[in-house]
C-alpha cells in the first residue's frame, strides 16, 4: 500500500470476483429450480442490502437501525418515480408536486431514488458526527433510531403521499415483472461484493477501522473520523438504497411494514451471524440465516406427535432472535471474524516474502517544540502552574517527578487532549495552543499512551500501515521509511500478520512505538514506555527509541520512572513536582540537584 | 392557564411512569454500562401475566402486586439467561444483546400466545373525573403521581441508607474499585435486576391500566420511552433518569395539545426526533455526568 495503490487492490478485487462466482453460482443453481427462484432473488436482493450495512456497521463499529430507513426512503422514491401515472392517479391522485404525473423508467427511478437517500444520508451524517458518534455509541443508536420510527411515521400519515400504511403503493398490473435472473441485479450484486470489499483496504476504510477500534488514538494520531464514517455512510447507504428500490421493484409494492422492524431485525441477524468485520462473513450470514429461516419456516407446519410445541408457527422468529442472542454472546465477531476469501487466496498463491528493508536513516528535524508557561486546573486542584519544557530535534528529552506531579497533563496538553488555563505550545513558528489533538498530530507530534492503546483488531502490520496513510497525506514534506522496515526495526516482522491483542506486553509497547514513528512525527511522546517491564526489557527499550527517532529523524519527549532508563538515554531532564518544573539539566547534574533529592526522597532542601 | 396546569396534571401522570422506567435502564446502566432495550420485555410479559390472571377470574387488587412479583422475577431471569455472559463485553456487543433479548421474547410470545392483542378490562374506576374549580382531575393521574413519589422516595431512602443501596451505587461510581473493596459483583448486579424490576412493575400496572391489552409488542413502547427518559437525564445519573421521565411526559401531553390535527400521528416521531437533535446538540444529555477518561 505504500507505494502503489492499486497493486495492493489486486487479490482483494481477485477475491471479490471469487467470492461473486460462488454466491452467484449458488443463487444460479437455486434459480434453476422453480421452487427456489423466487427465494434466490429474494437471497441476492438481501445480499446487497447486507453489504450495505457491512460497509458502515462493519468499518465503522457503529452500529446503525437507521439503514432499513434509509431503505425505506429509498423504496418509496423508487415506486412513487416508477408507478405509472395512470396508477398513480388511482392510488394517490393528492400527491404533492406533481409526482402523480411523473413518468420515469425503473432505471430513472432507481438512480433518483439513490440520489435523494443520499441527500437525507447527509443530513444524518452530520447529525451523527455532530453528536460524536463512534463505535458502540448510544447516540447513534438513537439518532439511527430516530430516522427509523420517523420515516416510518411518515409513511404511515401522509396518506397523499404514499397511501398510507393498510394498502401500501404497488405496481400491478406492470408489477408481475420480475428480477429472477436478471442482468441488474447480477451487475447490483457483483458491484455491492466488489464495492464493499475494495472499501476496507481504501485509505479511508482502514482510517475508519482505526478509529472503529479506538477512537481517541485515532484522533492523537490525526485521524479525523468524522470524515471517513460520513464516506463509509454514503458508501453504504447507496448500496442499501439501490438494494432496496429493487426489493421494492421484485415484491410489486411497498408499505410502511416492509422497511420497519421486522426487516431491520433479519438484516442486522444476518451481518453478524457471519461476521461484521468480513465481506465474505456478511454474504455467509445471509445464506446461513436464509436457510436457517427456510428449514424453521417448513419445520413449523411438521406434525410431530410430542414436538407440537417446538414445530409452529413463530418457529423462524425465534431462531432469529436466538441466532442473535448466541452468537453475541458465544461469538460475538461472528462466523467468519473478519477473515475474507481473498485471505485464503493469498496464501495459497503466494509464499511470504522475505523482508527487504531499505531505510537510511532521515535527516533530523530542524523543528523546535517548546511549551511556555502552561497552568491547568481540575477544580481546585493546581495541575500544572506555570510549566516550561523545550525539545530540539536528536535530542531526548526526559520528564520525570513524583506521582501526581503533571508530567501526564503536561504531555496531554501538549497534544491537546486537555485544554491548557493559560500558556503556549509551539512546534518551529507554528502555533499548537488550541489546536484539537488531530490537528496537533497531523503539525508533527506522535504520541504513545500510558496505558497501551494499540487496535486490537488489526493486524500488527495494520496498525502501523494505518498511521503511515495519515503520515502519507499530512506529512508530505518528510521522507519516510516504509511500513516494512518499520516493523523490521521494531523486532516485530514475524509476528506481522498477529492480531495486535495477541503480542506479549513487550511486543505490544514496541508495536505502539512503531506506529507513533509510523506518523513521521518532528517529535515523538512518549508515556512511560518501560512501565511494568524487567530492567533488560527497559535497557533494550532504551536502543528501540533510539533507533525509531534516528529512523524518521525526530526529538523525543519521555516520562518515565525508571531512572536507569531515564539517564540511560536522556541529554535532558526536567523534573515536575505539583505541577511546577523544578530543575532541568543533564541527567548527571538533576541527580544531585538537592531540590530533586528532596521531592523524590522527602529531605529538606 | 387552567388548560396549562390541566395539561401539567397530565404530563405529570405519564411522565412518572417513564420517570419509574427510565430510573430501572439508569441502575442498570450504572453497573453494567449496559443500556438495556429489553426492559420493555418486562412489560410484555406483565401484559400477558394480566390477561391470563384475568382469564381466571382476579381483579386489579390482586393482580396488581402479582405484576410487580411477575416484572422482578423475569428481570433476574433474563440477567441469569443473558446478561451475565456479556458482562464487560464492549459496548456494541451489549447493546445487540439487549435487543436480542428483546426480539426472542417477542418471538416467545408470537409462537405460543398469538402474534395478536389481546384484550383485558381496563379498571373504568380509576378513569373517573373529579373537578376541583376548573381542573377537571382523572384519579389515575393522581395515583400515578402519588404511588410515584412514593416509590422514587422509597428508592432513595434504600440507595441512600442500607448497605445494598449503599454497594449499589458504589459498584455504579466504579465498579472495579468496588468489587476489589469486597463487593460481590454478581450479588450487586443481581439486585440491580430485582430493583429495575420492582420499579417496572409498578410501572407496568399503570401502563396495563391504560392500555388494557397483551401483544407481543406491547413492551416497545415503553421501552422506548425509558430509554429516551434515562438518555434526557444522561444515563448515568439516576436523578436525571427520573427528571427525564417527568421532562419527557411533560413534552409529549404538551405537543399532543399543541400539534394540529393534520400531524398528530407524528407525535411519537417528533418526540424522538427532538431527542435525536438533544444529542446532536448536546451529546452529554440534558443534565451532564463527567465521563472524564484517563490517558
Amino acid at each position: 500500500m505504500d507505494s502503489d495503490p492499486i497493486r495492493h487492490l489486486i487479490t482483494p478485487g481477485l477475491g471479490s470476483l471469487f467470492l461473486f462466482s460462488v454466491i452467484g453460482g449458488v443463487f444460479l443453481l437455486l434459480s434453476g429450480d422453480d421452487s427456489f427462484s423466487d427465494l434466490a432473488t429474494q437471497m441476492m436482493i438481501n445480499t446487497v442490502v447486507v453489504l450495505g450495512l457491512q460497509i458502515y456497521i462493519g468499518n465503522t463499529g457503529i452500529l446503525s437501525f437507521g439503514h432499513i430507513g434509509f431503505g425505506a426512503i429509498s423504496g418509496y422514491a423508487f415506486a412513487i418515480f416508477a408507478v405509472s401515472p395512470s396508477r398513480k392517479l388511482i392510488q394517490i391522485p393528492n400527491a404533492p408536486l406533481g409526482l402523480a404525473e411523473i413518468d420515469l423508467t425503473p432505471f430513472q427511478s432507481g438512480i433518483a431514488a439513490i440520489a435523494i437517500t443520499l441527500v437525507i444520508a447527509i443530513i444524518v451524517g452530520l447529525a451523527l458526527s455532530r453528536s460524536g458518534a463512534r463505535s458502540g455509541s448510544v447516540a447513534a443508536v438513537v439518532i439511527t433510531l430516530a430516522l427509523l420510527f420517523v420515516v416510518h411515521e411518515v409513511a404511515t400519515n401522509w396518506i397523499d403521499l404514499t397511501r398510507g400504511g393498510k394498502t401500501g403503493l404497488s405496481f400491478s398490473p406492470f408489477g408481475g415483472n420480475t428480477l429472477q435472473g436478471s442482468y441488474p441485479i447480477i451487475l447490483l450484486l457483483f458491484a455491492a461484493i466488489a464495492v464493499a470489499r475494495l472499501f476496507k483496504e481504501t485509505r479511508a476504510g482502514r482510517l475508519a477501522q482505526a478509529a472503529r477500534e479506538d477512537d481517541l488514538v485515532a484522533r492523537a494520531m490525526g485521524i479525523n473520523p468524522a470524515v471517513q464514517q460520513m464516506i463509509a455512510l454514503l458508501l453504504s447507504v447507496a448500496v442499501v438504497a439501490a438494494g432496496s428500490a429493487m426489493r421494492v421493484y421484485e415484491i410489486g409494492s411497498i408499505s410502511p411494514r416492509l422497511f420497519f422492524f421486522d426487516y431491520t431485525l433479519l438484516t442486522l441477524t444476518m451481518l453478524i451471524v457471519g461476521g461484521r468485520y468480513s465481506v465474505t462473513g456478511a454474504v455467509a450470514g445471509v445464506l446461513v440465516i436464509t436457510a436457517g429461516k427456510e428449514l424453521t419456516r417448513n419445520l413449523a407446519e411438521l406434525d410431530v406427535d410430542g414436538f407440537n410445541w417446538f414445530f409452529r408457527d413463530g418457529l423462524t422468529d425465534i431462531f432469529l432472535g436466538a441466532a442473535m442472542l448466541g452468537f453475541m454472546i458465544m461469538r460475538p465477531a461472528g462466523l467468519l471474524g473478519d477473515w475474507e476469501f481473498d485471505h485464503w487466496l493469498l496464501r495459497r498463491f503466494k509464499g511470504a516474502k522475505s523482508p527487504v528493508p531499505v531505510s537510511k536513516p532521515t535527516i533530523m528535524t530542524s523543528a523546535q517544540l517548546k511549551a511556555d508557561s502552561v497552568s491547568v486546573h481540575f477544580g481546585g486542584f493546581i495541575a500544572l502552574d506555570d510549566a516550561a519544557l523545550t525539545a530540539k530535534g536528536g535530542e531526548v528529552v526526559g520528564l520525570i517527578g513524583p506521582n501526581g506531579a503533571g508530567k501526564t497533563t503536561l504531555l496531554n496538553v501538549i497534544t491537546g487532549l486537555v485544554q491548557s488555563d493559560n500558556g503556549t505550545v509551539l512546534i518551529g513558528s507554528n502555533s499548537l495552543t488550541g489546536l484539537t489533538p488531530i490537528k496537533i498530530a497531523r503539525a508533527g507530534l506522535a504520541r504513545t499512551f500510558q496505558n497501551i492503546r494499540l487496535f486490537p483488531a488489526l493486524s500488527v502490520r495494520e496498525n502501523v500501515e494505518v498511521i503511515r496513510l495519515v503520515a502519507h497525506r499530512h506529512r508530505q514534506g518528510k521522507e519516510m521509511p516504509s511500513t516494512d522496515s518499520l516493523l523490521v526495526k521494531a523486532g516485530l516482522w514475524d509476528q506481522k500478520e498477529w492480531r495486535a491483542s495477541e503480542l506479549d506486553y513487550g511486543n505490544g509497547r514496541r508495536l505502539e512505538l512503531a506506529r507513533a514513528a509510523a506518523a513521521g512525527p518532528d517529535f515523538l511522546l512518549l508515556d512511560e514506555p518501560t512501565s511494568g517491564m524487567s530492567d533488560s526489557e527497559s535497557i533494550d527499550m532504551i536502543a528501540q527509541v533510539r533507533t525509531m527517532a534516528e529512523l524518521i529523524g525526530a526529538g523525543v519527549v519521555v516520562i518515565d520512572h525508571d531512572l536507569n532508563f531515564i539517564t540511560g538515554i536522556c541529554d535532558r531532564v526536567y523534573v515536575l513536582d505539583q505541577g511546577r518544573v523544578i530543575a532541568e539539566g543533564s541527567p548527571a547534574e538533576i541527580s544531585n540537584n538537592p531540590l530533586v533529592l528532596a521531592a523524590y526522597l522527602g529531605e529538606k532542601a | 392557564m387552567t388548560e396549562l396546569i390541566q395539561q401539567i396534571i397530565d404530563g405529570l401522570g405519564r411522565g412518572g411512569i417513564y420517570a419509574l422506567l427510565a430510573l430501572g435502564i439508569a441502575v442498570i446502566f450504572g453497573v453494567m454500562h449496559l443500556i438495556n432495550f429489553a426492559h420493555g420485555e418486562l412489560i410484555t410479559v406483565s401484559a400477558y401475566s394480566s390477561y391470563w390472571l384475568f382469564s381466571i377470574g382476579l381483579d386489579w387488587w390482586l393482580i396488581a402486586p402479582i405484576i410487580v412479583v411477575v416484572a422482578l422475577v423475569t428481570a433476574v431471569i433474563i440477567e441469569f439467561v443473558a446478561f451475565r455472559w456479556v458482562r464487560g463485553a464492549p459496548d456494541f456487543t451489549m447493546l445487540m444483546t439487549s435487543f436480542g433479548v428483546h426480539f426472542l421474547v417477542q418471538a416467545l410470545f408470537v409462537m405460543y400466545v398469538s402474534a395478536n392483542f389481546r384484550q383485558f378490562p381496563r379498571p373504568e374506576w380509576i378513569f373517573a373525573t373529579f373537578r376541583v374549580g376548573q381542573l377537571n382531575l382523572e384519579i389515575y393521574d393522581l395515583t400515578v403521581i402519588v404511588i410515584t413519589l412514593l416509590t422514587l422516595l422509597a428508592t432513595y431512602l434504600l440507595l441512600q441508607r442500607t448497605m445494598f443501596g449503599i454497594s449499589l451505587r458504589a459498584a455504579a461510581e466504579d465498579f472495579d474499585t468496588a468489587r476489589l473493596m469486597g463487593i460481590r459483583s454478581n450479588r450487586v448486579i443481581r439486585s440491580a435486576f430485582v430493583l429495575s424490576g420492582v420499579l417496572a412493575g409498578i410501572a407496568a400496572v399503570f401502563w396495563l391500566m391504560r392500555s388494557g391489552q397483551a401483544g407481543p409488542t406491547a413492551g416497545l413502547s415503553p421501552m422506548l420511552k425509558g430509554v429516551l427518559a434515562a438518555l434526557i437525564g444522561g444515563l448515568g445519573s439516576l436523578s436525571g433518569a427520573v427528571l427525564g421521565g417527568f421532562v419527557l411526559g411533560l413534552v409529549e401531553v404538551l405537543l399532543i395539545s399543541r400539534l394540529p390535527s393534520s400531524i398528530a400521528g407524528l407525535t411519537d416521531g417528533i418526540v424522538f426526533l427532538l431527542i435525536a437533535l438533544l444529542f446532536v446538540f448536546r451529546p452529554q444529555g440534558l443534565i451532564s455526568v463527567k465521563h472524564v477518561e484517563r490517558v
